[in-house]
C-alpha cells in the first residue's frame, strides 16, 4: 500500500504519456472506474453539442490524467470502493454534461444522485456491479441487485426531472450546497443497507434480524416498567447494628481495588510532590519545627525555671548549685517540663535530707 | 511522569511504557531490599519520622500454638503458616473458635490456596514484572481476556484446604457458606458455589448480600440458554427480597453484567433493571452504564443512537467516584460505540464528559491510549482536514501516541482532502513508522530476488537496488539484515560506496534518522 501512494505521489510530477503502464498496477476496482468512465464518456459525447465536445478535447491529456489519477484512490475497504465507484461515475458524467465550468478539475464534491441519463442500465455498470457483489464476502445476489436496482431508481429519477428541462437541474444543483462529507455519509449509508462486516475494528460478530434492531430504537431510558422485585427500605435501623465487625478481607480487598481504578499516577511534578506530601516523604510548607513533637508547654516554662526554687535558700553554696542546675536544664531540649520540674523537686528532697548533716558540720 | 524535557520525553506508546516500567522496576528493587534486609535500616534519623519508608514488620510476634498466634498469621496473610497451625491446634485439641475458623475460610478461599504475592498498586506494573502463577489480585482486571469473566489466577482445586476445613467444621454458620461461595465463584466453581447454596438454603441460614453479587456473577456459567440464564437470575433476586437482603449497586451491576451473556434478552431486561435502579434511588455507577452499552452495542451494524445519547445525557453532567471496578471501562467501550455509529458528535460530548470533575481519572495510560486514538481514528474518517490537523496538533505526544493505524488514517485524510503537501510539517512523527513499513517493503523486494521455485529464474539484483534495500535495513536497525545483503554485492561484482557509510551512522545511533543519500553507483570490477 505504501508503495502504491508513493507511486501515485511520483504520478503527479511525471510526465502523462504512461498513463497505460500505469493502470496496470492499480487494483482491478478502478480500472473498473476507468473503463467505465471512458465509456461513459464517449457514450454520452455524442448525444452532446458539438461545442461540448471540442470543450472535452479541448480539455489537455494533463486533464485526463489528473482525473484519471483522482479517480484512482487506493483504498483499502470495499465500502469506499462502491463509493469510488459511485462518485467518480456520477463526477464524470455531471462534468461532461453540465455547461458550468466550476465543476471541471474539481475534485469529487457531493454531486447527488439525480445525474444519471442513461435509458438503459450502463452494461459497463452491471459488469461492474457484479464485480463488486462477487468480491464482497456475503449475500452476493442480494448485494448485486440492491446495486442495480440503485442505480436503477438514480436513472428514474433523473429522467423524471430530464423532462422538466435542463433549466430546472440547474436551478435544483444551483441550490445545492456541495458538502465535503457527503461522500462518505452516502457511503454509509450504502453499507448500512448491505450491512457489510467490516475488519477493521476487529470486534465485529454477525448482525442479528433486521427486526429485533427496529423494536429496539425506540427504547429509551427514561419510560419502561420496572422489575418490581424489590421495595424501597422504609426504616434503617437494623443496617445501624450490622456492620460492626471489622472489615473481612474481602471488603478490605475489594476497597483497594476500587480505590485503584482512580488512582492514576501523577501528571506533572506537582501531583508528585503533592503525593509525597501525603505520604509524608516530603515536608510541609511553610515548615513547622514542631512537626511531630507532642509538647503542652510553652518555651517560658522551659526556660525560665527560677520560679521552681522557691524552696531552696537564697543565698549560699546550695543556690548556686541549684542555679547551675537550672541554666543547664533551661538549655536541655530533650526532657519535658515536667521532667524537669522532677529533677528540681529530686534534688530539693535530697538537700532535705541531707540537712541534718550540714547542720552537724 | 517522566523527565520534563522535550528530548527526554517518550514519543511513542512503546517507549512510555517502557520508561514508566523502569521507574517502577527502581522502585520496587529498593522496596525489595528494605524488606528484604531490615537489618540495615534500623536508623530512623528522619525526624519526623516517615513510617512508609521503613521496613514493614511481617514476621509474627507471638510464638508458639494458640489461637491468638493463629489469629495473627490469618491477620498477616500467611496462608501455609496459618493452615499448619490451626491442624496443629486441631490435633492439639484446643477448639479454635468459630469467628477465627470464620477468618481463616475468608483468607483461604480470598486467594484460592495459592499465596499472597506482593501488592503493587501502580498500574504500570505490567505482565513484565512478576509473571508468577500466583497473580496478585489488582493485577486480575488488567489480565481479563474474555469480558465478564471471573479471571483470578489460580482455579478451585478439588478438595482444597479450604473445602477441607470446611467439612471438618464443628459448627457452621451462615458466614461460612457465604465465604465459601464468594470463594468459589472467584475462582472458577460455579456450579460448586450453586451447590452451595442450595445447601445453605437447606440448613435455613441467610445469605448476607455479597453472596448474592457473586451467584448473580456466576450465572452465565450456570446455565446456557439466555432465558434459562434470566430466570435464575430473577430468582435469586426474589430470594433476596423474599430474605430481606437490601440490594445494593453492586447487585445491580452484578445483574447487568450478566446480562451482557443474555442475548436479546439481556437487552429488554436491561432496561427495567435500570428503571429498579431508580425506584430504589440507586444511582447508576459508571460500569452500570458500560454494561448497558456492551449489551446494546453488541456487533450490530446500524444501531439507533438513542441509547448511548441518553446515557452521555446523563453521563456529561455528573462528576462520579470509583464504586465498581468496572467503571473504568467505561469511556472505552462508550468511544468504541461513538466509532462504530460513526457519530462525531456523540464523540464530542464524551469528550465534554470526561472533562468534568474527577472524570479523567478513569482513563489510565494504556486506555488512555486507546480511547484517543479511536478518536482520531474517527475524526480522520468524518472532519474536514482543517479540524483533523487541528487536534493532531493538539493530541500527539500530551494526550497519547498515534499508533500506526492512526497516521494511515491521517495520511488518508491528507490525501482525501488534496494536501499531501502538509506531510512535511508531520513529518517527524511518521518516520519510524514509515521506516518500518519501507524495510518491510524491502524485505518483499529481496524475497522476489531470490530463487523462490524450482522452476523460477531470480531476478538479478542491480547495484542500486541492493544499495538501497541495505539502507533501508539499516535505517531501522535491522543491521544484520542490512550486513547480510552487503554479502551480494560480492557476487554481482558491484562495489557499494554510501551504504556502507549509512550502515555505519545507524549502528551507531539506532533510533535517530541517518542523513546519508540513498543512492549508489555501479562499476564492474576489473
Amino acid at each position: 500500500m505504501w508503495g502504491l501512494a508513493a507511486r501515485l505521489l511520483r504520478a503527479h510530477g511525471r510526465a502523462r504519456g504512461t498513463a497505460r503502464s500505469k493502470q496496470e498496477l492499480f487494483s482491478t476496482s478502478s480500472v473498473l472506474s476507468k473503463d467505465k468512465d471512458k465509456s461513459t464518456a464517449s457514450k454520452d459525447s455524442p448525444p452532446e453539442g458539438a461545442a461540448k465536445r471540442q470543450e472535452d478535447g479541448a480539455e489537455t491529456p494533463k486533464q485526463q490524467l489528473l482525473d484519471i489519477i483522482g479517480n484512482m484512490k487506493v483504498e483499502v475497504s470495499y465500502r469506499k470502493k462502491l463509493q469510488q465507484l459511485k462518485a467518480s461515475e456520477k463526477k464524470k458524467q455531471a462534468i461532461n454534461k453540465l455547461e458550468g465550468p466550476d465543476s471541471e478539475g474539481s475534485v469529487p464534491q457531493g454531486i447527488t444522485e439525480d445525474t444519471q441519463r442513461d435509458k438503459p442500465l450502463n452494461p459497463e455498470l452491471v459488469k461492474a456491479a457484479s464485480a463488486v457483489a462477487s468480491s464482497l464476502p456475503r449475500n452476493k445476489k442480494q448485494t448485486e441487485s440492491e446495486l442495480l436496482a440503485q442505480l436503477r431508481r438514480h436513472e428514474e429519477t433523473t429522467d423524471k426531472q430530464k423532462k422538466g428541462g435542463t433549466i430546472n437541474i440547474r436551478n435544483v444543483l444551483s441550490e445545492m450546497t456541495v458538502k465535503r462529507q457527503s461522500p462518505a455519509q452516502w457511503g454509509a449509508r450504502i453499507s448500512s443497507r448491505i450491512s457489510l462486516q467490516l475488519d477493521e475494528d476487529g470486534q465485529r460478530i454477525r448482525p442479528e434480524r433486521s427486526s429485533a434492531q427496529s423494536v429496539d430504537s425506540r427504547r429509551s431510558l427514561k419510560v419502561g416498567k420496572r422489575l418490581n422485585i424489590f421495595t424501597k427500605p422504609s426504616t434503617e435501623p437494623e443496617h445501624a447494628l450490622k456492620t460492626v465487625s471489622s472489615p473481612t478481607i474481602w471488603d478490605l480487598e475489594f476497597a483497594k481495588e476500587v480505590a485503584a481504578v482512580t488512582a492514576q499516577p501523577p501528571r506533572n511534578g506537582f501531583e508528585e510532590m503533592i503525593q509525597w506530601t501525603k505520604e509524608g516523604i516530603l515536608w510541609e510548607f511553610p515548615i513547622d519545627n514542631e512537626i511531630g513533637m507532642e509538647d503542652d508547654a510553652e518555651f517560658h516554662e522551659h526556660i525560665f525555671l527560677e520560679k521552681h526554687l522557691e524552696g531552696f535558700p537564697k543565698e549560699g553554696p546550695i543556690r548556686h548549685f541549684m542555679e547551675l542546675v537550672i541554666c543547664g536544664l533551661s538549655k536541655n531540649p530533650y526532657l519535658s517540663v515536667k521532667q524537669k520540674v522532677e529533677h528540681i523537686e529530686w534534688f530539693q528532697k535530697y538537700f532535705e535530707e541531707k540537712k541534718e548533716l550540714l547542720q552537724e558540720i | 511522569m517522566f523527565q520534563d524535557d522535550p528530548f527526554l520525553m517518550p514519543r511513542n506508546a512503546a517507549n512510555s511504557r517502557l520508561y514508566a516500567l523502569s521507574k517502577e522496576s527502581g522502585r520496587n528493587a529498593a522496596k525489595y531490599i528494605i524488606k528484604n534486609f531490615p537489618q540495615y535500616f534500623d536508623k530512623t534519623f528522619a525526624e519526623p519520622n516517615i513510617p512508609c519508608l521503613m521496613p514493614e514488620i511481617l514476621t509474627p510476634q507471638t510464638e508458639g500454638m494458640s489461637e491468638e498466634a493463629l489469629r495473627e498469621r490469618i491477620h498477616l496473610r500467611m496462608v501455609k503458616e496459618s493452615v499448619d497451625m490451626f491442624d496443629q491446634l486441631l490435633q492439639a485439641g484446643t477448639p479454635v473458635s468459630l469467628e477465627t475458623t470464620n477468618s481463616l475460610l475468608d483468607l483461604l478461599c480470598f486467594y484460592g490456596d495459592g499465596e499472597p504475592t506482593p501488592e503493587k498498586e501502580q498500574e504500570e506494573k505490567e505482565d513484565l514484572e512478576e509473571p508468577g502463577v500466583n497473580a496478585s489480585e489488582q493485577k486480575a482486571p488488567k489480565r481479563q481476556f474474555q469480558r465478564g469473566s471471573q479471571s483470578s489466577g489460580p482455579r478451585w482445586r478439588e478438595n482444597n484446604h479450604a473445602e477441607r476445613i470446611f467439612k471438618i467444621m464443628p459448627e457452621k454458620n451462615a458466614y461460612s457458606y457465604c465465604t465459601m461461595i464468594r470463594g468459589m465463584v472467584k475462582h472458577g466453581a460455579y456450579s460448586k458455589a450453586y451447590d452451595m447454596y442450595i445447601d445453605l438454603v437447606n440448613e435455613r441460614h441467610k445469605a448476607d448480600v455479597h453472596t448474592f453479587n457473586a451467584l448473580i456473577r456466576a450465572v452465565p456459567y450456570l446455565k446456557e440458554r439466555f432465558v434459562e440464564r434470566w430466570e435464575l437470575t430473577k430468582d435469586f433476586l426474589t430470594h433476596m427480597a423474599q430474605q430481606k437482603v437490601q440490594p445494593t449497586l453492586l447487585t445491580f451491576n452484578s445483574v447487568l453484567k450478566s446480562l451482557r451473556r443474555c442475548g436479546g434478552v439481556g437487552r429488554t431486561m436491561s432496561l427495567f433493571v435500570l428503571k429498579e435502579m431508580e425506584a430504589l434511588d440507586i444511582e447508576p455507577s459508571l460500569a452500570s452504564y458500560e454494561h448497558l452499552l456492551s449489551v446494546y452495542y453488541k456487533g450490530v451494524d446500524s444501531q439507533s443512537s438513542d441509547i448511548i445519547s441518553e446515557v452521555l445525557n446523563e453521563v456529561e453532567n455528573r462528576s462520579f467516584t470509583a464504586q465498581d471496578p468496572d467503571d473504568a471501562n467505561f469511556f472505552t467501550t462508550a468511544m468504541q460505540v461513538c466509532c462504530d455509529l460513526k457519530d462525531i458528535k456523540l464523540a464530542y460530548q464524551l469528550n465534554k464528559a470526561l472533562e468534568k470533575g474527577d472524570n479523567w481519572k478513569f482513563l489510565d495510560v494504556d486506555r488512555s491510549n486507546g480511547y484517543w486514538s479511536k478518536f482520531f481514528s474517527l475524526l480522520c474518517m468524518m472532519e474536514q482536514i482543517e479540524v483533523v490537523l487541528k487536534w493532531y496538533k493538539e493530541m500527539s505526544s500530551s494526550l497519547f501516541y498515534p499508533t500506526p493505524k492512526n497516521i494511515l488514517d491521517l495520511l488518508q485524510a491528507l490525501d482525501a482532502a488534496n494536501q499531501l503537501e502538509m506531510i512535511p510539517s508531520v513529518w517527524e512523527d511518521f518516520q519510524i513508522h514509515i521506516q518500518l513499513a519501507f524495510a518491510k517493503c524491502a524485505e518483499e523486494i529481496k524475497a522476489v530476488h531470490e530463487p523462490a521455485g524450482p522452476g523460477q529464474v531470480p531476478l538479478e539484483w542491480t547495484g542500486s537496488a541492493l544499495g538501497h534495500v541495505v539502507v533501508l535495513f539499516s535505517r531501522t536497525g535491522r543491521t544484520q539484515d542490512a550486513w547480510n545483503m552487503m554479502e551480494n554485492f560480492q557476487k554481482i561484482n558491484r562495489i557499494p560506496t554510501k551504504a556502507l557509510e549509512s550502515i555505519k551512522w545507524d549502528g551507531d545511533s539506532s533510533d535517530s534518522d541517518s542523513d546519508s543519500s540513498d543512492s549508489d553507483r555501479s562499476c564492474a570490477l576489473p
